[in-house]
C-alpha cells in the first residue's frame, strides 16, 4: 500500500476515524492493528522479517534489562567483580541480537554481491528484499544498545514493543525513531486536536507536492541514464542535476507524508531533513539529510568506535609518532570512514554505493586535515568567518560535492561514473541544449514549469525557515480560509496534474528499496 | 600525582595554549572541538579507569576541568 495510493487514503482515513473513537487506551492497539494491515498488505514473507527482528530484539531488551537490575542489586563487596562479569553477559546478548539481525540483513541485500565480488562458488539466493527492513531493523538494534546502557528500562509487553518496530507511518523509510522519544508517544492516549489534524494534512500534502515533482524529474533522468551514448556531457550533467532534485522531493516528500500521517494520530515523529540545500559543509550537508541515520552511525557507531580501547590505543600511538593535528585526526578518521562505509553499502549492495562512502569519508577526513590551510586562505583573501560570501562559498562547494558524488549513486557502474564526469567536462556537446533534445526527454514544457516552479516555491519556504521564520507559526497568524486554503490549494494543484500528466504520479518511493 | 593535576596534563597535551583553569565554556565557545574530545575522553577513560558512554558526551560535562573532573568522581 503506497503513500501515494488511494487505498492508502482511504486506509488513513479509516484509521483516524477507528483510533479516535476508541477509548484512550486502546488507542494503541489500533494503531498496532493499522501497522499490521499496513506491512501485510505488501506481502506475507516481509511480515516474518519483521517479526523475527521485533521477537529477537524484544527478548534482548528483556535479558538486558534484567542484567542490569542484578548489576544494581549487588552488594557493595561484590560490585566491581560482579559487574564485570554481568557486562560480559550483557556484551554477549548484544553480541547476539547483532549477528541474528545484520547476519539477516546480510543474506538478505548483500549474500549475492559478496558471493560474486569475492568470487566464491556459492549457488545464488533469489530473496526479495522487504520494504524497510534497514529502517526498523537499525531502529530495533538503537532500542538493544540503549538498554544495554542502561538508558532506560525495557519494553515487557511484546504486542507494545511491535508497534514501536512497526509504527505504519515510518515503518518503509523512516525517520529511524528512538524508543525513549517514540514509545511513550505511541501508548499514551491521545484526545482528537483539530489543530494535529490541520497540521498534519498540511504537512503531508507538502509532502505529496514534492513527490509529484519527484515524479516529473525522475523521467528525463531515467530517459538520460537509459541511453548514455546519446547525450553529451552538458545533458549528463542535466541528468544529474534532475536526479538530485528527485532524490531530495521523494526522500524528504515521503518523510513529510510520514511525520504528517503521524501527527494526525498526535504523535511526533523526529525530523530528517533540515534544509541539506543550505549546507556549507559536507558534515553540515550530513546533519541535515537523513538526520536519523547520521545520529544513529553517531551515537552507535562513531562514538563507540572512537572511545573504543583499540582506536584510544592508535590514537596514543599516532599522537606521539606523528603529533598535532595529524595524530588526533588518524583515529577519528578510522571512525568516519566506517561510519560512511555502513552509509555507502547501506544504500545498496554495489561497489558505487561503497565508492560513494569513501566519497564522503575522504572529502570529510580531508576537511578536518585541510582546516589549517583553508584558514590561511581565508584570511588571506580578507573573507571574514561566518560572512555571507563565506557561507555561500561554502554553499556553493558543498553542492558540487554532493553533485559529483550522485554521478557515483546513479549511474549503472563505478567505472561509467567516472566516465560521464570525465564527459561532463570533456565533450559537453552544448549544441544540444539548444536544438530541441530537452523537449525529447519524455516531459512536455508544462511539466517542466512544474518543475521549475516548484524548486522556487520550495527553496524559497526553505529559505525563510533558514532566516529563522517559523512557517507554521506565521500561517496561523492567517484567517482560518488561508489555512484551509493551504491545504486545499495543494490538493487542487494535485488534482489538476494528475489529470493533465496522470502517467507520472504514483510511482514508488526510491528510500523504501534500503 | 592527583587526579586534577592528571586531567590538565591530558588536556594541555591534547590542546597546548589553552588557560583551562580560566575557561567555563570550553564546548560551547568551541575550543574544544569534536576530535578534541574524543581524544580527551579516550585519555580520560584509559588514566582514570573510568567508563564513559555516548550520553556522557554533553557539552556541560566538559565545558570546565571542574566539569570534568564531577564527571570523572561521578564514574569511579
Amino acid at each position: 500500500m503506497s503513500f501515494t495510493s488511494i487505498a492508502f487514503l482511504c486506509f488513513l482515513m479509516l484509521g483516524l476515524l477507528v483510533y479516535y473513537l476508541v477509548p484512550g487506551k486502546w488507542q494503541w492497539m489500533v494503531l498496532l492493528a493499522a501497522s499490521w494491515v499496513f506491512y501485510y498488505s505488501a506481502g506475507w514473507h516481509g511480515f516474518l522479517y519483521l517479526a523475527f527482528t521485533t521477537i529477537s530484539t524484544y527478548s534482548a531488551g528483556l535479558l538486558l534489562g534484567k542484567l542490569n537490575k542484578a548489576r544494581s542489586q549487588l552488594p557493595p563487596e561484590q560490585k566491581k567483580a560482579g559487574a564485570e562479569g554481568i557486562k560480559r553477559k550483557k556484551k554477549w546478548v548484544v553480541a547476539c541480537t547483532l549477528c541474528l539481525n545484520f547476519g539477516l540483513l546480510f543474506v538478505v541485500k548483500y549474500y549475492n554481491f559478496t558471493a560474486e565480488a569475492l568470487h566464491l562458488p556459492l549457488p545464488s539466493l533469489n530473496l526479495l528484499v522487504p520494504l524497510g527492513l534497514s529502517f526498523y531493523m537499525f531502529q530495533s538494534i538503537g532500542y538493544v544498545i540503549d538498554c544495554y546502557r542502561g538508558k532506560y528500562e525495557p519494553q515487557r509487553n511484546l504486542a507494545k514493543f511491535s508497534l514501536f518496530t512497526s509504527f505504519f507511518p515510518q515503518l518503509i523509510q523512516g525517520p529511524i525513531s528512538r524508543y525513549h522519544e517514540l514509545g511513550p508517544q505511541l501508548l499514551r492516549p491521545h484526545k482528537f486536536q483539530a489543530d494535529n489534524l490541520k497540521y498534519g494534512i498540511q504537512l503531508a500534502m507538502w509532502g505529496y507536492l514534492k513527490k509529484m515533482i519527484a515524479d516529473r524529474a525522475a523521467v528525463p533522468v531515467n530517459t538520460i541514464f537509459g541511453d548514455l551514448e546519446a547525450y553529451g556531457g552538458a545533458f549528463v550533467a542535466i541528468a544529474v542535476a534532475f536526479y538530485c532534485i528527485q532524490l531530495y522531493c521523494d526522500f524528504s516528500g515521503g518523510i513529510d507524508i510520514a511525520i504528517g500521517a503521524a501527527q494526525m494520530f498526535g504523535i511526533e515523529v523526529t525530523p530528517n531533513f533540515r534544509r541539506p540545500v543550505f549546507a556549507t559543509t559536507l558534515t553540515d550537508f550530513w546533519r541535515r539529510w537523513h538526520i536519523t541515520l547520521g545520529t544513529w552511525m553517531k551515537d552507535y557507531v562513531f562514538y563507540p568506535m572512537s572511545l573504543s580501547k583499540p582506536l584510544g590505543k592508535v590514537g596514543k600511538f599516532t599522537r606521539r609518532k606523528l603529533g598535532g593535528k595529524l595524530g588526533k585526526v588518524i583515529p577519528t578518521s578510522i571512525a568516519t570512514f566506517t561510519v560512511y562505509f555502513i552509509i555507502g553499502i547501506w544504500h545498496g549492495a554495489n561497489f558505487r554505493y561503497i565508492f560513494f562512502g569513501f566519497w564522503n569519508g575522504i572529502i570529510i577526513t580531508g576537511s578536518f586535515l585541510l582546516s589549517g590551510p583553508l584558514i590561511a586562505l581565508r584570511n588571506l583573501l580578507h573573507i571574514q568567518e561566518n560572512s555571507l560570501v563565506h557561507r555561500w562559498i561554502g554553499r556553493a562547494r558543498t553542492m558540487l560535492i554532493v553533485f559529483m558524488g550522485r554521478y557515483i549513486t546513479r549511474a549503472p557502474r563505478l567505472l561509467v561514473a567516472f566516465s560521464l564526469l570525465w564527459k561532463t567536462v570533456s565533450t559537453p556537446c552544448l549544441y544540444q541544449l539548444r536544438d530541441g533534445t530537452f523537449m525529447t526527454l519524455g516531459l512536455k514544457a508544462l511539466d517542466y514549469w512544474v518543475i521549475g516552479i516548484g524548486c522556487i516555491v520550495i527553496l524559497t519556504l526553505e529559505w525563510f525557515q533558514e532566516q529563522g521564520t517559523p512557517i507554521r507559526k506565521t500561517l496561523e497568524k492567517k484567517s482560518v480560509f488561508v489555512q484551509w486554503l493551504c491545504i486545499f490549494l495543494p490538493l487542487l494543484i494535485l488534482l489538476v496534474m494528475h489529470i493533465l500528466g496522470g502517467e507520472y504520479i504514483s510511482s514508488e518511493f526510491i528510500y523504501k528499496q534500503f | 600525582m592527583n587526579n586534577r593535576l592528571e586531567l590538565l596534563n591530558i588536556l594541555t597535551s591534547v590542546c597546548p595554549g589553552v588557560d583551562f583553569e580560566k575557561e567555563s565554556a570550553l564546548v560551547d565557545d568551541e575550543i574544544l572541538e569534536s576530535l578534541d574530545l574524543v581524544t580527551i575522553v579516550s585519555e580520560m577513560m584509559d588514566t582514570f579507569d573510568i567508563e564513559l558512554n555516548v550520553e556522557d558526551l554533553l557539552p556541560e560535562n566538559f565545558n570546565s576541568v571542574d566539569a570534568m573532573m564531577q564527571l570523572i568522581e561521578e564514574r569511579k
